[in-house]
């Protein structure tokens, strides 16, 4: 045979051989084909059914939109910027108004990358491709469902036209920042709609369903920037538009618009919102049912709340010591200390604002509400409150700074210390809340009793578990700043408490009310005793460990207390004027000790109450200032600090307190009426004025009680005012 | 048949090549290709297809699971809604307090208008109506202007009402007690334990014995004009100890109070008689029988 006829013999089984695989691809082909159709999804018709998905919308008390689920804002292809219709297809399907669902040239192209190039592959997907896969497949990468996903494409493609299906695609993509559909985007992305997008921001646009969250610009602005100048390098490619419009569209400025609804302003909020709105109603009605949620939400003071708290956490981060260099390697919020603030309306319960951590895109976690953490002797108003109503006692009644040690049956002693392990002696007890003494406040739970203190607690809507043990007085139950700040609305209600809310009406797409909350609050504590106690504590903002307060120019009248736990491991300030109840916690998630630069722990004063008075002033700007209203029952008198009797014109450092019908200040009861020592109360008192500063011997006192706590737990947390 | 036989030369390959039957296959094979690229036949012709089986596929994937479930969602709301309609429709046409009280369930309480409010309101008898709120202090809610609405709750086994401003901050709660809900269902009044303890029968309250002696002498119209209910004090369990005649007359209606003694407890039972009537046995009672009585109707006397 002739070297021509080999070759020639050749040829004609290659060409034989090409033609029974194209014949047995075929028949592959048809058996896929046969298979897919088996299970391939029902197309809707119309396709516009694909967006009637009621958008669930919630909305702030002031009426402002915060977020929206679900739902699209579907705009006719006329009613889109032609510039962004241009940049998607130049981009995306460059052929879209030439094939009939599949790009065969681009399919055989990115097959023989994909075959022959090595760690290359390249999609061939058309627009009418992915508007198949966003609409009926998952996101799983296998041969199969590209397949379906294929078939599906022919029939959109012959059932509808190519407007039809580039309305539908633009409709459903994907932007990033909870925006589905050009609309959407365009307005959350610049504000305004998408007929009015121009080059520079259609290719910007055009650019992000690509990867919404690598390209997002509000993250990664220069990666959007590069990616929006390759959409306009393919419009130029296409004919689309010159290359000196690229060159022009590329260098104007981008004004991207503020975030607003689906964003992470007021998140954690929003979360606590959906939470409760899926416990009432079921994930199905929240995400599919289209609510519509007013909220509580006050955009402004959230935004204040946000700022005090990111300024003052910066500020922490400046007195620990801690710089940039320490996030390597870590993660903001465990290198960091986190904080949470919740206000809300003493007169009502709202929740006016609520931040749950330092930034919401680096940890979800609300501490705002999910973490209990222990309130150190911001929990002390309570035992206080308990101790005035059950044994009688007074704001001028005397007891003793000292150490003490309270026996527990089965469990060492407990032994609570001072934070300076000093002691005053006898002081009366507007002084001990106001300078947050642990020892008078030991003797006080010692005599009333865990119970009594949870009672008031419970009574103050705190609904944390709380260990009925003698260190609880000291705060060491965990509870979590929104029950502490609705809570603290119970003194400044002068004792009626309203249970915190932050949902006030609930209505269904068509605007029929499902729920509405009733505004409604219960006396729970007398109002007297609570004027006692809101007195003693204004005193804590003037005089006592929240000093700073009004050193920064808060000088509205108000009042709280300051917490501080053991090692300084969180530091709490919880406040109210008569309209606005705040609690500000910071510290770290792991627990970690919170010291400055020089080993100075950082108390509830240096570390939480700066933030507070930032946000209060903020908040409260422009409000009169409103006074605590005064009982009919109560009076004032003049007292000397040491003894509690009326103040003499040479005493110094008077304190005024305020005292109840049958009250005076000559009546002030003297605690403990008896001792171990079997030394009279006075004699106590004139030892320790004597020898203020020296160590008195350890005193004995009250019954057994089973304590489990740590008698270590909580000490006296508060420095001298910064 | 010719045996196939391997051409031997260029020229034989020639003419094999370019005879009819392999350039109409070639043309064929291009043809085809050629009309695929152009006009996507095979595409559409399985696009035609599939379009044909479309009804018969089943509805599956995302976007028709997220149809599934707005669907589901759809259907919740509405029976949510049905369900509150249902009972706020009832509230709305609730004639009285105790049917307001047949719709509250303990999920679900109902609204009404202050208005509406106000005229169930004014329907019970004035001692009955003071227990709620005294009838001042209602007018004071009215004449604020702030009460818009009213909010009724299951609270324990009685209702819980609040009378709410435009904010629905409440501005006052009531409540209706079982006792004096299952009291206005069967139509009776009971207010207190004794006649002493209310204030506008004290200055006439007749023994039993007394009040239905002077009841008796009055023919049988008058009598059911000043009694117009009798069954009522007939299912009150005890006895009757003594009546008491009310000072204030209303739209036409004197209320009597009955005092019953049962199981070593007193209890007092308010019903209304018609006031001309009632004067009439009032003047008998008080030996005062040949004045004439306000309000009666003329030949009367």
């Amino acid at each position: 045979m002739s070297t021509f006829a080999v070759w020639m013999r050749r040829i004609g089984t290659i060409c034989y051989l090409a033609l029974a695989l194209a014949g047995l691809g075929a028949l592959v082909s048809a058996g896929l084909f046969f298979i897919a159709l088996h299970d391939l999804p029902r197309v809707p018709d119309p396709l516009g059914r694909i967006i009637e998905t009621p958008p669930t919308e919630i909305f702030a008390s002031t009426g402002e939109r915060l977020m929206i689920i679900g739902g699209r804002e579907v705009v006719p292809l006329n009613r889109i910027s032609s510039e962004f219709i241009h940049a998607v297809i130049a981009t995306e399907d460059h052929r879209f108004w030439d094939h009939h669902g599949l790009d065969k040239l681009r399919t055989l192209k990115a097959l023989w990358v994909t075959l022959f190039e090595p760690g290359k592959i390249q999609g061939a997907s058309t627009i009418t491709q992915q508007l198949a896969k966003n609409l009926f497949f998952s996101y799983q990468r296998t041969y199969m469902r590209k397949f379906r996903e294929l078939m599906v494409a022919l029939q959109i493609e012959t059932q509808y036209s190519k407007r039809e299906i580039l309305e539908a695609y633009l409709n459903q993509i994907p932007f990033g920042v909870g925006a589905y559909g050009i609309e959407q985007a365009a307005r959350s992305f610049f504000g305004k709609p998408a007929l009015e997008l121009n080059l520079a921001e259609a290719a910007l646009l055009a650019g992000l369903p690509k990867s919404p969250t690598r390209y997002n610009p509000y993250r990664h602005f220069e990666r959007a920037r590069k990616r929006q100048q390759l959409v306009l390098a393919r419009m130029v490619a296409v004919g689309y538009i010159t290359a000196e419009e690229a060159e022009a569209a590329a260098q104007t400025k981008l004004q991207l618009a503020p975030l607003e609804g689906g964003t992470p302003r007021g998140s954690y909020f929003l979360d606590l919102v959906l939470n409760d709105l899926e416990e009432r109603y079921g994930p199905e009605v929240v995400y599919h049912g289209g609510l519509k949620v007013s909220t509580t939400l006050d955009p402004q003071q959230q935004n204040w709340a946000i700022e005090s708290l990111q300024s003052g956490l910066l500020k922490l981060d400046q007195l620990l010591g801690i710089t940039a260099a320490d996030d390597a390697g870590a993660t903001h919020s465990s290198s960091h200390p986190q904080g949470a603030l919740v206000a809300v309306e003493c007169t009502s319960g709202a929740v006016k604002a609520m931040v749950g951590g330092r930034d919401y895109s680096e940890t979800e976690f609300n501490r705002a509400v999910e973490n209990n953490r222990l309130p150190g002797s911001g929990f002390k108003p309570f035992l206080y409150y308990a101790a005035f109503e059950k044994l009688k006692l007074m704001p001028n009644s005397v007891f003793v700074d000292k150490p003490i040690t309270v026996p527990v049956a089965g469990a060492p002693d407990w032994r609570p210390k001072n934070f300076r392990r000093e002691y005053e002696g006898p002081m009366i007890l507007k002084q001990a809340l106001t300078k947050s003494v642990n020892a008078v406040a030991a003797q006080l739970v010692e005599r009333v009793g865990p119970e009594a203190v949870i009672d008031v607690a419970r009574h103050c809507g705190i609904t944390s578990p709380l260990s009925p043990v003698y260190s609880l007085a000291l705060g060491t139950s965990g509870v979590s700043p929104l029950e502490m700040a609705a809570a603290f609305t119970t003194f400044a209600n002068g004792g009626v408490q309203h249970k915190p809310f932050w949902i006030r009406r609930v209505e269904d797409p068509l605007g029929r009310v499902l729920e509405e909350h009733i505004v409604r609050g219960q006396r729970s504590l007398d109002a007297s005793i609570v004027y006692q106690i809101v007195d003693m504590m204004r005193g804590v903002l003037t005089s006592g460990t929240g000093g700073v307060i009004r050193r920064l120019g808060f000088d509205l009248p108000a009042a709280g207390k300051t917490g501080t736990t053991d090692d300084y491991r969180d530091a709490w300030f919880t406040g109210f004027t008569p309209t606005l109840c705040v609690s500000v916690w910071v510290g770290y998630d792991r627990g970690i000790s919170m010291r400055d630069v020089n080993g100075v722990g950082i108390t509830g004063g240096r570390g939480a109450a700066p933030i507070w008075a930032d946000f209060m002033i903020k908040a409260t700007s422009g409000e009169p200032a409103r006074e605590f209203v005064v009982p009919s029952d109560i009076h004032f008198a003049t007292v000397n600090p040491i003894n509690g009797a009326i103040a003499g014109a040479w005493v110094q450092h008077k304190v005024k307190v305020a005292l109840r019908a049958g009250q005076t200040a000559s009546n002030a009861p003297v605690q403990p009426t008896e001792t171990v020592t079997g030394r009279s109360a006075t004699e106590i008192m004139d030892e320790a004025t004597l020898q203020k500063g020296d160590e008195p011997a350890t005193q004995t006192v009250g019954q057994p009680f089973v304590d489990t706590a740590d008698d270590s737990l909580i000490r006296e947390e508060e420095l001298p005012p910064d | 048949m010719t045996d196939w036989a391997q051409p031997s030369d260029f020229k034989e390959w020639g003419k094999r090549m370019f005879a009819l039957r392999p350039l109409l296959i070639f043309t064929l094979i291009c043809a085809i290709f050629i009309l695929e690229l152009r006009f996507d036949w095979i595409e559409r012709l399985l696009g035609s297809y599939l379009v044909t089986t479309n009804s018969a596929r089943p509805e599956s994937g995302s976007i028709w699971e997220k149809s599934h479930q707005t669907r589901t969602a759809q259907q919740t709301l509405e029976q949510i809604i049905t369900d509150r309609q249902a009972l706020q429709r009832e509230a709305r046409s609730a004639a009285s307090f105790t049917q307001i009280a047949a719709s509250v369930t303990p999920q679900n309480g109902v609204m009404l208008s202050a208005d509406h409010f106000r005229q169930l309101y004014v329907r019970l008898a004035p001692t009955i109506a003071r227990e709620i709120i005294e009838p001042l202090d209602l007018l004071v809610f009215v004449s604020k202007g702030q009460w818009r609405r009213t909010y009724f709750e299951k609270s324990g086994s009685g209702l819980a009402v609040y009378l709410l401003d435009a904010d629905n901050r409440v501005l006052r709660q009531l409540e209706l007690s079982s006792v004096l809900l299952s009291q206005l269902q069967r139509g009776e009044v009971a207010l207190a334990e004794s006649l002493d303890e209310l204030p506008n029968f004290k200055n006439r309250i007749y023994t039993a014995d007394q009040f239905f002696e002077s009841l008796e002498s009055f023919h049988e119209e008058a009598r059911h004009s000043m009694l117009p209910h009798p069954e009522l004090l007939l299912a009150a369990p005890g006895q009757i100890v003594r009546v008491g005649i009310s000072d204030e007359t209303q739209a036409g209606f004197i209320e009597l109070g009955f005092e019953f003694f049962a199981d070593n407890q007193r209890r007092v039972l308010v019903v209304q008689g018609q006031e001309w009537a009632v004067w009439r046995l009032r003047a008998h009672l008080e030996g005062l029988d040949q004045d004439q009585a306000p309000g009666q109707p003329q030949g009367q006397k």
